[in-house]
């Protein structure tokens, strides 16, 4: 060292350590392994499933402990391989990043099959079917009983941040404003609050929440205006889990337990007294 | 006054917005009897206020460690090192803290969690080591992430601690260096005996505000899924629709936290006056 020009003596050790990174991020690409990441999970004995809060999907009730369809879905799938269910909340906007990136094996969140999405992620079978619904302000939107009363550029619909709710709104109601919240609840708040016309949300929590409020929120329209797919997703080039996961569903779905599963969170509301 | 006037803010708030409070519920989130056990335990938020501590106590800590070794580069004799330090500090303070977690978190994270799988390793320890890593850091199930968020924080936090060292080492009297050098002391033993020291007494209280602002700053690495206070808070509040109850209880458990911490500092600052007058 003590020969070398000053000028390289002063460069040297930069030089080292650029080099040394560039092998270290260079091996750390190579290190990824091509198991499917059904035989990671068996190997771990833990599946660990990305979720996001959406009442009733999934929720926290009062101990803390994580209920809904959705957990019960993870719940029995984590069982039937043997695994223990292991549910990794994820603000909904990163989901997609969380899953690519390795935080979790699989989404099981009533995430929407739409074609969009498809391209980044792979999705399992629907094992659900769900609906947009809308509910808006008796004050705001007086009067408004089709989607066409709600599509004029006056108009500003509340929903949540990255769902479908966002892609049914753009669709049905072109003209309309929308004003985006990172989770369901600031939505719903911004309507009480009577900010906003109405939000566009999956079907039932608007129901649920016109009933919560019936003296300043109705429901607009009978039924819901449209119909989404729901899957499970997992990382793309990986359909070993895929089809395990495809033929989970048709096992579940031909025993009734789905349907049964459905009708209790979606149909009932003999859950609430877990929340409150 | 100030009472007063928060009072009319929150009257007013009150009769502008619709909102059906239900403050009865709140307490069960915070300590909840179990009656399966018999015990109290702590509720949704409680846990989130433990996860929170342990995000600003370790963060710190590794921020304290980082800084130490940037601000010594960065008073160092060596130019390389010297502008290793300026360019952490140039780059970090330059970038909002947002950004910075989550390109910490989906790129570098990303790169380290693949190379050494923490969770694994935690799964497959001994019983004594789970219970012992998940009350000190967090579970299995979060200990990945959590470990990013506090390196992200760290680092972040780092960059402050750096120029906090900085200036307390260049605050001590250049005649300090040039007496201690003349008794014939190595640079380590002149940073060691001498500048250290006295730097200390500089260094300190803006390193305890720095700790009040990590606490702060942590509310951040929500958006990263840390299930802190912020965290557990919105998610309470998706399930329960109870926006302004939880937000109203997650101001008043930061106030307290830091508070506290900020009355703590004082009587230590005291203390270490009256212990040097």
């Amino acid at each position: 060292m003590k020969n070398l020009p000053r000028l390289q003596k002063q460069w040297l050790p930069s030089l080292v350590m650029a080099v040394l990174i560039a092998f270290f991020l260079s091996g750390l690409a190579l290190a990824e392994s091509h198991e499917s990441t059904i035989d990671k999970a068996m190997k771990r004995g833990v599946l660990r499933v990305g979720m996001s809060t959406f009442v009733p999907w999934a929720m926290k009730d009062k101990t803390g402990q994580l209920i809904g369809f959705e957990i019960d879905v993870a719940t029995r799938l984590a069982k039937d391989m043997g695994l223990k269910p292991e549910f990794v909340p994820t603000k909904w906007s990163g989901i997609i990043p969380a899953l690519t990136t390795g935080k979790f094996d699989v989404i099981i969140g009533g995430m929407g099959i739409l074609p969009s999405r498809n391209l980044k992620v792979n999705f399992s079978i629907p094992y659900d079917y769900t609906g947009m619904s809308m509910v808006a302000h008796k004050t705001n939107a007086a009067g408004f009983s089709s989607l066409s009363d709600f599509n004029k550029p006056d108009v500003v619909i509340a929903a949540r941040l990255g769902s479908t709710a966002v892609t049914a709104t753009k669709k049905y109601l072109p003209k309309a404003q929308i004003r985006m919240f990172d989770d369901e609840s600031q939505a719903y708040q911004e309507l009480v609050n009577g900010r906003v016309h109405a939000v566009v949300g999956s079907a039932p929590t608007p129901a649920f929440q016109a009933i919560k409020y019936p003296d300043k929120l109705f429901l607009p329209l009978q039924a819901n205006f449209t119909k989404e797919p729901i899957g499970f997703a997992v990382r793309k080039g990986d359909f070993d889990t895929l089809n395990y996961f495809n033929n989970w569903i048709r096992f579940v779905e031909s025993e009734g337990w789905l349907q049964e599963r459905k009708h209790y969170w979606f149909e009932t509301k003999d859950w609430e007294s877990k929340i409150q | 006054m100030l009472m007063l006037g928060c009072g009319w803010l929150l009257y007013r708030a009150n009769a502008q917005v619709s909102y059906q409070w239900n403050w009865s519920v709140l307490p069960q989130y915070l300590y909840r009897f179990d009656e399966a056990s018999g015990k109290w335990l702590p509720g949704l938020i409680t846990q989130g206020v433990f996860t929170t501590l342990r995000l600003s106590l370790w963060s710190t800590i590794l921020a304290f460690v980082f800084g130490t070794g940037m601000g010594l580069l960065r008073t160092g004799r060596s130019r390389f090192g010297r502008m290793m330090g300026w360019g952490y500090v140039e780059i970090i303070r330059n970038i909002p803290v947002l950004v910075w977690i989550f390109i910490f978190y989906y790129f570098i994270s990303d790169q380290l969690v693949r190379a050494i799988p923490v969770d694994d390793y935690l799964r497959n320890a001994p019983e004594a080591i789970q219970s012992t890593v998940s009350f000190l850091v967090a579970g299995p199930s979060q200990i990945s992430v959590f470990l990013s968020g506090i390196v992200a924080l760290a680092v972040y936090e780092g960059a402050y601690v750096t120029e906090i060292i900085r200036a307390g080492i260049q605050s001590v009297d250049k005649g300090q260096w040039e007496a201690s050098s003349a008794l014939g002391l190595s640079r380590l033993q002149q940073m060691r005996y001498v500048i250290f020291p006295q730097a200390f007494r500089t260094i300190l209280p803006p390193l305890a505000g720095q700790f009040i602002s990590t606490i702060k700053d942590s509310a951040i690495v929500s958006v990263i899924s840390i299930q802190e206070l912020t965290f557990q808070g919105m998610e309470l509040m998706a399930a329960t629709f109870m926006t302004f109850e939880v937000w109203i209880t997650i101001m008043a458990l930061y106030f307290l936290i830091c508070l506290s911490c900020s009355l703590s500092i004082e009587r230590l600052e005291r203390f270490l006056k009256r212990k040097t007058a």
